[in-house]
C-alpha cells in the first residue's frame, strides 16, 4: 500500500464520518422540527442570564504552564526521530539526548523555583 | 473488506462502551440501553442557542468524532488486520488526539453560554496537563520498537509486554488517556454537578447524539491505543489474535470507566501542578529507564 493510497483511505473515512453525521441529522429532521417556544434557546446559566455575549476576556491563570508546555512540545518533535534510531546509535544517542533533556529539565526546575508552577 | 470489518468492530466497540458506562454509572447491566438511548436522542428536539457561533457549535461534535475515528484507523486488530498501517502511526495518533482539545474548545465557545465557555477553557488547561504524558511514554514505546508503525510496536512486545517492561510509562499513559477522554476524576470540561454539563450542556437531540458518539469512540480509541502500545495487542495463547485484542480492549475500557468513579474531581490547577511537578519528571525518568535497559538488554 503506497502512502498516498493510505491517506486516500483516511480521507475516505473522514468523508464517511461526515456522511454518517449528515444522515443522522436528516433522520432527526424527518422526525420533527423544533417547536418555537419562548426562552427555549437561552443557554443555561443556573437561573440567571449569561452575560451577553459570554465571550469575555478570560484570565489564563495557567500561562506559566503554557510557556513550559510550548518548550517541551517542541522538544518532543525532536524525540520521535531520535527514538526510532535510538538502538542503532546506542550510547551516543543516550548521551546526546540526555544532555538535551537535562537542560530542559533544569529549565523546568528553574521555572518551578520561580513560582511558575502554580495558579497565578 | 477491511473497511467493513472496521465499521462492524467500531459499532460493537461503541455498544460495549455504552453498556459498560451505564453499568459503571447505575450499577445495572442494561443491554438495550444503547439502542433505546440513541432512538430517544434522535427523537428529541435540538434547538440552537440564540446568538450562538453556529459554525463552531455544529462542527465541534463532528470534529470530536472524526478525530477519534482517525485514531482507530491506525490500530491493528491482528497482524494484517488494520485499516492503514501508516509509517508514522504512533505520531499520527498524537496528531489526531490534538484535535480533541480543538473540538472541546469549539463546543465551549460555540453556544455563547458561560458554563460551556468555562468548560472549554478548562479543557485547554487540561491539554497542557496531559499532553506531555501522552507523547513522552509513546516516545519510550517507539524507542523499544525502533519504529512508529503500530504493527511493529505490537510485534516488539513478543518477549515482554510494554506494561511490564515500562510500568511507569504505562501508568502515566493510562492516566493521560483518562484525561484526554475526560473521564472521572478528570471530567473537568463537562463536570456534571458543577458546570451542568459544561461543553456538552447546550447540546440536545441529534447534536448531543453525535457528541456522545464522539466521546464513546474516543474512549474506545484510547483503550485500543493502550492495548496496542502496552498490552501486546493481539498477542496471547490459544485464542486467535482479534479475540485477544478485543478482550484486552474491553478490560481496559472497564478499567478506565470504573476506575475513577469513586475519586473526587480534581481542580484544574491541582491537575496541572501534579502533572508538571510529578508527571513530567516521572515521564523523563521513564525515557531514561527505557534507554538504559535497551542498551543493557538488546531488544
Amino acid at each position: 500500500m503506497t502512502p498516498l493510497f493510505q491517506y486516500a483511505i483516511l480521507a475516505g473515512l473522514i468523508a464517511g464520518t461526515v456522511g454518517l453525521v449528515l444522515t443522522l441529522r436528516l433522520i432527526a429532521r424527518s422526525l420533527g422540527r423544533v417547536k418555537a417556544e419562548k426562552a427555549k434557546d437561552v443557554p443555561f446559566a443556573g437561573g440567571a442570564n449569561s452575560p451577553d455575549p459570554a465571550w469575555v476576556r478570560y484570565h489564563f491563570h495557567y500561562y506559566g504552564f503554557a510557556l513550559l508546555f510550548l518548550a517541551f512540545d517542541m522538544e518532543m518533535a525532536f524525540m520521535y526521530p531520535w527514538a526510532v534510531v535510538y538502538q542503532e546509535l546506542g550510547l551516543t544517542a543516550l548521551l546526546d539526548m540526555g544532555v538535551f533533556l537535562l537542560i530542559l529539565f533544569l529549565g523546568l526546575l528553574y521555572a518551578w523555583s520561580q513560582g511558575a508552577l502554580k495558579r497565578q | 473488506m477491511e473497511i467493513i470489518g472496521f465499521i462492524v468492530s467500531l459499532l460493537v466497540g461503541v455498544y460495549i462502551v455504552v453498556v459498560v458506562e451505564g453499568w459503571a454509572n447505575t450499577g445495572t447491566l442494561r443491554l438495550a440501553a444503547p439502542i433505546l438511548g440513541a432512538i430517544a436522542l434522535l427523537g428529541q428536539e435540538s434547538p440552537l442557542p440564540r446568538k450562538a457561533d453556529r459554525w463552531l457549535f455544529e462542527v465541534a461534535p463532528l470534529l470530536l468524532l472524526v478525530a477519534s475515528v482517525l485514531v482507530l484507523a491506525v490500530i491493528p486488530l491482528a497482524p494484517g488486520l488494520i485499516v492503514t498501517d501508516l509509517a508514522t502511526g504512533a505520531l499520527f495518533i498524537n496528531a489526531a488526539l490534538a484535535y480533541v482539545m480543538v473540538a472541546l474548545v469549539m463546543s465551549g465557545w460555540g453556544p455563547n453560554g458561560v458554563y460551556a465557555m468555562v468548560g472549554g477553557w478548562r479543557f485547554l488547561a487540561q491539554l497542557v496537563a496531559y499532553s506531555m504524558l501522552i507523547v513522552m511514554p509513546l516516545a519510550a514505546v517507539a524507542m523499544r520498537a525502533q519504529s512508529l508503525f503500530t504493527s511493529v510496536i505490537v510485534s516488539s512486545q513478543a518477549s515482554l509486554w510494554n506494561a511490564l517492561a515500562q510500568p511507569l510509562g504505562f501508568v502515566l499513559f493510562v492516566l493521560a488517556a483518562m484525561e484526554v477522554s475526560f473521564l472521572p476524576p478528570f471530567d473537568l470540561p463537562d463536570a456534571p454537578g458543577e458546570l451542568a454539563g459544561g461543553v456538552a450542556g447546550e447540546y440536545t437531540g441529534v447534536r448531543l447524539a453525535v457528541f456522545r458518539l464522539g466521546r464513546l469512540v474516543l474512549v474506545l480509541a484510547l483503550a485500543s491505543a493502550i492495548t496496542t502500545f502496552y498490552l501486546g495487542g493481539s498477542q496471547g495463547p490459544l485464542l486467535p489474535g482479534p479475540i485477544w485484542t478485543a478482550l484486552k480492549i474491553v478490560a481496559v475500557i472497564c478499567l478506565m470507566l470504573a476506575g475513577g468513579r469513586f475519586l473526587p474531581r480534581l481542580r484544574e490547577e491541582t491537575l496541572m501542578e501534579w502533572s508538571w511537578k510529578l508527571g513530567v519528571p516521572l515521564a523523563l525518568v521513564n525515557i531514561f529507564w527505557v534507554g538504559v535497559t535497551l542498551l543493557l538488554v538488546k531488544g
